[in-house]
């Protein structure tokens, strides 16, 4: 398959940037906060991908990882009053160690057992978080980002300031996550993925490289789970719920769980149904009990869809089709 | 080929965010936020689905129910009152969410009794209300620090503190059951950590203390536990200071274990109609002690009891008029007061001004007065006490009403003589 140049991706990459930074000062206020938080997402579901997809390992406890990452975010700034940034690579470096540890016992496993066990993680792990004073209990930590610089102009809002981190992360972290795939471990990596024993016979050392993807995975989804407690201003065990990581995984499916092309597309969909389902709901002056359950019908609708339409998702489908018909005109 | 596609996939991500992000249409502006010449806009975030929705999902149908009244009755100086509910199912991160829709979005010129101490908490550090100037009327919650004024200035709390609450429930304890061994089980964060401050204050002391985390009380054996830990230290009487699901496991669970000491019931989760509902008979609290600001709901002489279940029954036929019932349409009522005062063309400057200077004197059904000054945000400050009848129905006892008051700090626990002024003509604002 030909590939773009590096040069061309950075380019890209840095096109997005500026497009971001334009689109921040052209929309209000609520889909400046949208937009932060399709950021947060494309991390989560990134870090999904990068597992399920590229490595396949299954995990439904991401969200217990992006509640590790926002912790230890929160704790450092509360604790030590560090720069942001610092929080960010300390919440990457904390749940990257937490993706070890799990990493090593999810090498051992594959399939249900690997699911179970990372259930069992996003079930417990909130609970922990209460048996501790020093993580807040139930109300959690503040998590203050501060306001803007000042040298932005009075007009900046908070919400600009959460969109400009959150998207710079996002993009920081899209890329080096592009050239991690085109490194010999991502080549590695979809080698397991394929047929792990031809992998092994092939000199691949499975347990080494299937940890390697958990920790790097956890890194990602700390790195989420800071800019999500950034973006709601606290951490707190309800804030990472059991029901985000399988919302995570739905935007990773919805996505396209092997291309990290349709992340943007999970993301996205995952913040906007909620809009839609209201937008609906109002318009034909539903109930409550409607109004409150249509968005997660519609997403689940959304999922079965795509399992059943679009199973590698759309992004994988248009191209898997395009090929098809260059294939069919060449022969 | 693959160029191409990649292209394409750059091209159509960034197109799907920029659909995304401007998507929205933003209305005209008006004199005021959610003022217009006819309507005001409010808001409420609570959980209407989920595993803490039991009971508090009939707030929003109850408010609806009095402003509907009060809109057909020529709404507050001829703007009718509209209410936007929105679901958060009590995650912080959904909280977030929603008030940000109803504030940006939906334009409403107040929120009006946004439910749970984390979520206002993180609406709070996020949303940032006090920064845009946003009133957060009486929000569900008795954490007692919402009532800083300096921290949350645009924030006001309608319930009794949950340390006040202690402070009273421990007088009472005191007049009724001295000399009794004493069980607690309470939630393990702010709402119990204010329970402990004011038992502790009041020199109460436990046999046993039993914690518990929010959402926990739904795991399968939790409920056993909490019992095995209680009866084991055999406390003659046992406070359940938490909320409905909560309280209905422990008592389901004691129940079914045929433990069965004397039972107190903390004001958020001694509402019988969602501990009935959540599957534990009403005779397992037959003859346990609750607490209330508000007249009893079987109380059919007391005027305000009389007109709001008028009202529910037509507006919500066949839904129980149970407590939550009767606060969400008192709330509303005080809101439509606190507009009224706020004047003619009401900004949100005007309403908190209003409530500051008047706010003290609004008539509400709470046998308790409100203590709205320049320099308090604190709502009620009391309870009575009384027993849960063979239906489930807190009444007083011997029918009468016996009121204790205090504050959230070292101040005294006091019988109260407040009495009730009359109702406004209809239940209308005055």
């Amino acid at each position: 398959m030909h590939k773009l140049s590096n040069k061309v991706r950075l380019a890209i990459f840095l096109l997005l940037g500026v497009a971001i930074y334009f689109l921040s000062g052209a929309v209000d206020e609520l889909r400046v906060y949208q937009g932060a938080t399709v950021a947060v997402y494309v991390v989560g579901i990134a870090s999904i991908i990068l597992l399920t997809g590229y490595s396949g390992q299954v995990s439904l406890g991401q969200g217990a990882l992006l509640g590790v990452g926002g912790y230890a975010a929160a704790l450092l700034r509360i604790h030590f009053s560090a720069p942001i940034w610092i929080c960010f690579v300390f919440a990457i470096l904390t749940a990257a160690l937490a993706g070890v540890l799990l990493g090593l016992a999810a090498a051992r496993l594959s399939g249900p057992y690997l699911a179970g066990t990372t259930l069992a993680f996003a079930v417990g792990l909130p609970s922990i978080a209460n048996q501790f004073a020093f993580l807040g209990g139930e109300q959690g930590l503040l998590f203050d980002v501060g306001f803007p610089p000042l040298s932005f102009g009075e007009d900046f809002t908070q919400y600009k300031w959460f969109f400009w981190i959150a998207s710079l992360a996002a993009l920081i972290a899209m890329y080096w996550l592009q050239n991690v795939m085109r490194s010999r471990y991502g080549r590695s990596w979809k080698a397991v993925r394929g047929n792990d024993v031809a992998a092994e016979l092939a000199g691949i050392n499975l347990t080494r490289n299937k940890t390697l993807a958990f920790t790097l995975s956890a890194g990602l989804a700390g790195l989420a789970g800071a800019l999500l407690a950034m973006t709601i201003g606290t951490v707190s065990p309800s804030a990472f719920p059991l029901a985000l990581s399988f919302s995570l995984l739905t935007g990773a499916v919805i996505a396209g769980v092997t291309t990290l092309g349709g992340v943007m597309i999970g993301a996205v969909t995952l913040v906007a149904i909620p809009e839609i389902a209201g937008a609906v709901a109002s318009r034909f002056g539903s109930s409550e009990a409607v109004t409150s359950n249509l968005p997660g019908l519609l997403v689940s609708t959304l999922l079965i869809l795509t399992v059943l339409f679009v199973p590698n998702g759309p992004v994988e489908q248009l191209r898997a089709h395009r090929e098809h018909r260059v294939h069919k005109k060449s022969s | 080929m693959t160029r191409i596609n990649r292209r394409t996939l750059v091209s159509a991500s960034a197109v799907l965010v920029v659909a995304a992000l401007t998507a929205a249409t933003v209305p005209a502006h008006a004199a005021e936020v959610g003022v217009s010449s006819s309507e005001i806009k409010l808001g409420i975030t609570l959980p209407m689905t989920g595993t803490a929705s039991p009971g508090y999902n009939k707030v929003p149908g109850a408010m609806k129910a009095y402003f509907d009244y009060l809109n057909a009755n020529g709404g507050v100086n001829g703007r009718s009152i509209t209410l936007k509910v929105e679901d958060d199912r009590y995650v912080p991160t959904e909280a977030v969410a929603k008030t940000n829709k109803l504030i940006l979005q939906d334009k409403v010129m107040a929120l009006l009794a946004p439910l749970g101490t984390a979520n206002n908490k993180a609406i709070a550090a996020s949303v940032n209300p006090a920064r845009r100037g946003v009133p957060v009327l009486f929000v569900n919650s008795g954490f007692s620090g919402f009532t800083d004024i300096k921290k949350y200035p645009t924030t006001y709390s309608i319930l009794p503190s949950y340390v006040m609450e202690a402070k009273i429930m421990a007088e009472y304890i005191k007049d009724n059951f001295a000399g009794k061994s004493l069980g607690l089980l309470y939630q393990d964060d702010d709402f119990g950590s204010d329970a402990l401050k004011g038992f502790t204050q009041a020199g109460i002391t436990f046999a046993v203390k039993v914690p518990y985390s929010s959402g926990s009380q739904s795991g399968a054996g939790v409920g056993a536990g909490w019992i095995t830990k209680l009866s084991a230290a055999k406390p003659d009487v046992v406070v359940l200071f938490g909320v409905s699901s909560a309280t209905a496991v422990g008592l389901g669970t004691a129940a079914a274990l045929k433990y069965a000491p004397q039972w107190i019931l903390g004001s958020v989760g001694g509402d019988a109609t969602t501990i009935k509902a959540l599957g534990v008979p009403a005779g397992v609290i037959y003859n346990a002690v609750g607490a209330s600001f508000a007249p009893a709901t079987t109380d059919t002489a007391d005027e305000y009891v009389k007109l709001f279940s008028d009202i529910y029954a037509k507006a919500v036929p066949g839904s129980a008029f149970d407590n939550n019932v009767l606060i969400g349409m008192n709330t509303a009522f005080v809101a439509a007061q606190a507009l009224k005062a706020a004047g003619t063309n009401p900004t949100r400057k005007s309403l908190m001004a209003a409530i500051d200077s008047k706010g003290a004197s609004f008539a509400s059904a709470a046998l308790i007065p409100l203590n709205y000054s320049k320099t308090s945000h604190v709502g009620y400050n009391g309870y009575w006490f009384g027993k849960y009848s063979p239906t489930g129905d807190l009444k007083p006892v011997d029918g009468k009403y016996v009121l204790y008051t205090t504050d959230s700090s070292s101040g005294a626990v006091v019988k109260s003589t407040w009495k009730r002024p009359a109702m406004p003509a209809k239940g209308l604002p005055n």
